[in-house]
């Protein structure tokens, strides 16, 4: 005979076994690749597929390494996200700081302007964009890729938000010990915002380390390609088997995936701040 | 006496500036690219391009009428609509289930958490990647595992399916993220109440937690739609629009117009017909906002 208690821990138990397979079920495609990147070109065109292999390799991913420039897509992803994040930080704490510590004549205006880009999609005017990063001259240059990110008014709009929940009282007690307008905001607004900022920083992470449309517009150099880019070339080769593909997505996904893991609370924060009212 | 004057006035004088110094830079990009290529872009609809997608000459309303009478830019309108009411429906569904089975936070539950949350973090490059591995004819696992010989992405009844399976499984976690803290910022004691009321699970979930969470739930629902519409890589990696456009949306249109074809007027106007579309379904969410949803 069990007793209550034992009963209700064999229940939690359950269902906490259910969840988490729910939970692997639905991951198993990011299994799959990594299972059968390990395997041999000869084990994957062998009828039935098995997704546990006897003897695993690592040729796959030394071959896709030596085959195509594995490292300079990561580094260029990495320089795009880099400045594109410092980019968005420093110009939306700025323009919001003004919003939230100024009046001044056109402000409401100015505001909507910020509240407009939100209403204009990305992809409408990614075609336009690309005609003007051609006209001057700029395809395949890091400034390309980087420039149309280096701002949104979605982060304008959560830094603001972070602003206004700031007590007054701060500044009037900093204004009163002879600290200026920038020294607010660089020595006290900032340091305070740093939650704020790194949720934003992982969040933008996530967002511009996975872009697809705009990198594949302004570059056709191999060696100017972002991961993703570099990647999605991998399908269309004639000299890369299929098992070096998956080593390469392998490769491309596990940045995102740790700064996910690692992340998400500040992901998940970025995200729904701001997001919806209520 | 007159330079003591001054100096204060200067000061007054650059502090009132510094607003603007703060938020130039972002302007200043945001005129860049955002309201000079939106507004090109309605201006080039009504004109011809060269090849290099600058303008040669105006044509008035001609380009709106080419496109708006054609039947094959309604068929595409109409994949476009149909692939986001599948995406929208699926998605839902799954990332309600999920965000209610882990609502409530027990020892370990970040585990699955984790797990219903990953693909959103997932490139859709990479996850093609695998998709096509998963579809592909020869030997591939899904027709490993159903012992069939289907060309999954090349063929007409199933394309758009397979298409739609990767953009629901990339777009779960978003939404199930948005519906989780909807749920969990339900009042405990609401539902303590509801449950010495003698309130099944069932009712629970009906009665209180949709209701208190339906800002979100609306919230994810149009939040949905719009990024099905703009979801682009999965069809340029997996189908190219095909078999015979009928994976074709609009944004995949507009794309190829543009760039393989070199008819930037054409994706001008398309483009701005996509601004439209999405912008209808916003104006629909702010109108039903407070008719449906209930703040608390």
């Amino acid at each position: 005979m069990m007793t209550a208690r034992q009963k209700k821990k064999v229940k939690s138990g359950t269902s906490f076994a259910v969840k988490v397979i729910l939970g692997i079920i639905f991951i198993s495609p990011l299994i799959v690749g990594l299972a059968f990147s390990v395997q041999s070109e000869a084990a994957l065109v062998t009828y039935p597929l098995k997704l546990i292999t006897e003897n695993p390799t690592i040729q796959n991913y030394l071959e896709i390494f030596a085959k195509v420039p594995l490292l300079a897509y990561l580094k260029n992803s990495v320089i795009v996200c880099f400045f594109a994040i410092l980019g968005q930080i420093v110009f939306s704490s700025l323009a919001a700081y003004a919003f939230v510590y100024f009046e001044f004549p056109f402000k409401r205006q100015l505001f909507s302007l910020v509240l407009i880009t939100m209403m204009i999609p990305g992809e409408v005017v990614v075609i336009t964009n690309y005609v003007t990063i051609q006209n001057m001259g700029l395809i395949n240059s890091y400034l390309a890729l980087i420039l149309p990110s280096l701002v949104s008014g979605t982060s304008i709009f959560l830094m603001r938000q972070y602003y206004l929940t700031l007590p007054r009282d701060f500044k009037e007690a900093a204004t009163q010990d002879g600290c200026g307008d920038m020294g607010y905001l660089f020595r006290i607004a900032t340091p305070l915002s740093i939650p704020t900022i790194s949720s934003l920083a992982v969040y933008l992470f996530v967002q511009i380390y996975n872009q697809f449309f705009w990198p594949l517009l302004v570059t056709n150099k191999d060696t100017m390609r972002t991961i993703q880019i570099g990647i999605s070339f991998l399908t269309t080769s004639d000299i890369i088997s299929y098992g070096q593909i998956l080593a390469g997505a392998v490769v491309a996904i596990v940045p995102s995936v740790i700064i996910y893991i690692f992340g998400q609370d500040y992901i998940i924060k970025g995200m729904t701040a701001g997001g919806v009212k209520g | 006496m007159s330079r003591q004057k001054e100096l204060p006035l200067t000061k007054r004088k650059r502090a009132r500036a510094l607003p603007y110094l703060l938020i130039a830079p972002a302007m200043a990009l945001f005129v860049m690219f955002t309201f000079y290529p939106f507004i090109r872009t309605i201006l080039l609809s009504f004109a011809l391009t060269n090849k290099s997608g600058n303008f040669t000459k105006w044509v008035g309303v001609d380009n709106w009428v080419r496109i708006l009478t054609k039947n094959s830019f309604w068929s595409v309108v109409g994949i476009t609509l149909k692939m986001a009411a599948v995406n929208l429906i699926c998605t839902m569904l799954v990332a309600m289930v999920f965000a209610l089975l882990a609502t409530k936070k027990v020892k370990f539950s970040k585990a699955y958490q984790t797990m219903y949350a990953l693909p959103m973090a997932i490139a859709s490059s990479p996850a093609a990647a695998i998709f096509l591995f998963i579809y592909r004819q020869k030997n591939g696992l899904l027709n490993n595992i159903l012992g069939t010989n289907i060309s999954w992405l090349t063929e007409k009844p199933t394309a758009i399916w397979a298409v739609c399976a990767m953009t629901i499984w990339m777009h779960i976690g978003v939404s199930f993220i948005f519906l989780l803290v909807g749920f969990r910022n339900v009042p405990e004691d609401l539902l303590e109440s509801a449950w010495l009321d003698g309130a099944g699970p069932m009712q629970r979930i009906r009665h209180i937690i949709l209701p208190m969470a339906s800002p979100q739930i609306f919230f994810v629902v149009f939040m949905n739609i719009a990024s099905s519409f703009k979801t682009f890589a999965q069809i340029k990696l997996l189908t190219q629009g095909g078999p015979a456009n009928s994976t074709k949306t609009l944004i995949y249109y507009i794309y190829e117009n543009a760039i393989i074809n070199g008819r930037f007027e054409t994706a001008c106007v398309q483009a701005i017909f996509l601004f439209l579309l999405i912008f209808l379904f916003t104006r629909i969410q702010f109108a039903l906002e407070n008719k449906v949803v209930h703040y608390q």
